[in-house]
């Protein structure tokens, strides 16, 4: 008999499709330094890619393994199959999916979010590639002015992220103020301790927080105009047993 | 010619994008025409479209930026296929300089933004960029439906009470934003050693950051308040995009207003 699928029959073909994409992508992916090395007719030797590679392994291959089990559950099946393959998630593909969410309000969980979280990303994807494309063809002789810190852009460039993370932090707020605090405060404190932290390292401590944050503060009623509801993590631990 | 900006480079580079364009479409469409089957309207999807096309273009401008940074090594058309399929501003720059490390002391060696003559080494740089993030991408047909299954299992789960639903998940979106709004609080900018000097790479948190952190929460705050009170709904989509802007703009402004001394103050300078 066939097995029940948990996933609707749009995210089951989604994560075929995807699985697909994304072994394209590490062909397509692989291929450029393959073919730059039979183009130039030079073979580096191992030994020099390898002292390379560790240096970058060991900071981005754990963060790679943490982001996918963060981002999976932010942006359902289409959305993080494409995120991975364009790249630029937290700074760019995950802020327009919580946008383009934020706009149309779907329904938790379903179809309706899928379908919104994949538009966002995609839309993102083709933009930024096709951004770039004309900023490298077109406007590369000039970009260096636009971009250089004595320009008149300089400092806007410079300040995309924050700009970026207010503008979503600020429609959060609005609605949820209380659970902003613990989070902000705590991001403030490790970064003051750890300066040298990176955004990777520094995501799942603060979702973590938010939420063992955000547990506490429902359980005591702080979020529920004083009335202390049942804990909802109770009934899941009886059900485990 | 510059082997770097060569003809085949530019071919390499079209393909990239061409594939990278392609799944995007396809998945737009598939979930566009999936979306209006299970009554989404059009408009909704539009909107979504419209709000994510416009946020897109400051950040997709400053990913252009690090293409430049990275250029005066690498030339332009490696930095640009990185930066198309799966790269990231963080992640390139630390990534050829690693690379490039690897040769200290070969006779080959070439220091952050030096010009690399070398084929060979400039190869070995292509190769070190590429093995770096392709985990991400191995991973993802190995964990995402085991990933997806299990959350699934836990919205089931606790599916009864919606509201609690809500909370978490708004708390585990606040979560991430902290962790950037914590670093355009306090943060140091990170260093790169180019030509030998020890650099900062963009700007560490100080007066500017500060400025512009609370332009775009304080304007999204106000529209958002003004959207609902006055049902602003076509102008909705436009109240992200508009407030990043306008935080960038209060860089501008802060810049040509201020002293350098105030403007450009960081907390913890990185050099």
């Amino acid at each position: 008999m066939k097995k029940e699928s948990q996933f609707t029959p749009f995210v089951e073909k989604t994560h075929f499709w995807g699985s697909i994409f994304s072994v394209l992508a590490i062909i397509v992916l692989v291929s450029v330094p393959v073919s730059i090395m039979f183009y130039l007719n030079v073979r580096p030797e191992i030994s020099d890619v390898l002292k390379g590679f560790w240096g970058v392994a060991l900071i981005f291959w754990p963060t790679a393994l943490i982001e996918i089990c963060f981002y999976t559950p932010m942006m359902g099946a289409g959305a993080t199959y494409l995120s991975f393959v364009s790249g630029n998630i937290a700074n760019l593909k995950l802020p327009c999916a919580l946008n383009a969410k934020n706009i149309v309000k779907p329904k938790k969980g379903t179809d309706e979010e899928e379908v919104v979280n994949t538009i966002a990303v995609a839309t993102s994807a083709i933009v930024c590639t096709v951004v770039i494309a004309a900023g490298v063809l077109l406007l590369s002789p000039i970009l260096p002015k636009i971009t250089a810190e004595g320009s008149v852009f300089g400092p806007a460039f410079n300040q995309v992220i924050p700009a970026l993370f207010g503008a979503l932090l600020g429609g959060y707020l609005v609605q949820y103020w209380k659970l902003s605090i613990l989070p902000i405060a705590a991001a403030t404190l490790i970064v003051i301790l750890a300066p040298t932290i990176g955004t990777g390292a520094l995501i799942p401590i603060c979702v973590i927080l938010s939420i063992v944050g955000a547990l506490l503060m429902y359980n005591n009623g702080l979020l529920t105009g004083g009335v202390k509801p049942e804990n909802p993590l109770k009934g899941l631990v009886k059900k485990d047993k | 010619m510059d082997f770097k900006e060569s003809k085949f480079m530019y071919l390499i580079a079209f393909i990239v994008i061409a594939f990278v364009i392609g799944q995007s479409l396809f998945f737009l469409i598939r979930a566009y025409n999936h979306g209006k089957k299970i009554g989404l309207s059009a408009k909704k999807m539009k909107d979504a479209i419209t709000a994510s096309a416009l946020f897109t273009i400051a950040p997709a401008v400053s990913i252009l930026a690090t293409v430049v940074v990275l250029a005066s090594s690498l030339g332009t058309v490696l930095p640009w296929i990185r930066l198309t399929v799966v790269g990231n501003l963080q992640y390139e720059v630390t990534a050829a300089q690693n690379a490039m490390e690897a040769f200290a002391g070969s006779g080959k060696a070439v220091a952050f933004g030096q010009d690399i003559t070398d084929p060979t080494v400039f190869s070995a740089v292509a190769w070190v960029m590429t093995l770096g993030v392709i985990l991400s991408l191995v991973l993802c047909p190995l964990l995402l439906k085991k990933i997806q299954k299990k959350v699934g299992k836990v919205k089931l789960d606790s599916g009864s009470d919606n509201k609690f639903g809500d909370i978490i998940t708004a708390a585990t979106f606040i979560g991430l934003i902290s962790a950037f709004v914590g670093t355009s609080l306090a943060g140091k900018a990170s260093t790169i050693e180019e030509n030998g000097v020890k650099q900062a790479t963009g700007m560490g948190a100080g007066v500017m950051s500060l400025a512009v952190l609370l332009t775009s929460i304080i304007l999204v705050v106000i529209l958002q308040t003004l959207c609902k009170k006055f049902k602003w709904d076509k102008f909705e989509p436009f109240v992200m995009p508009i407030s990043m802007f306008a935080g960038m703009g209060m860089a501008m402004l802060v810049y040509a207003v201020l002293p350098e001394s105030i403007s450009m103050l960081e907390w913890r300078p990185a050099v």
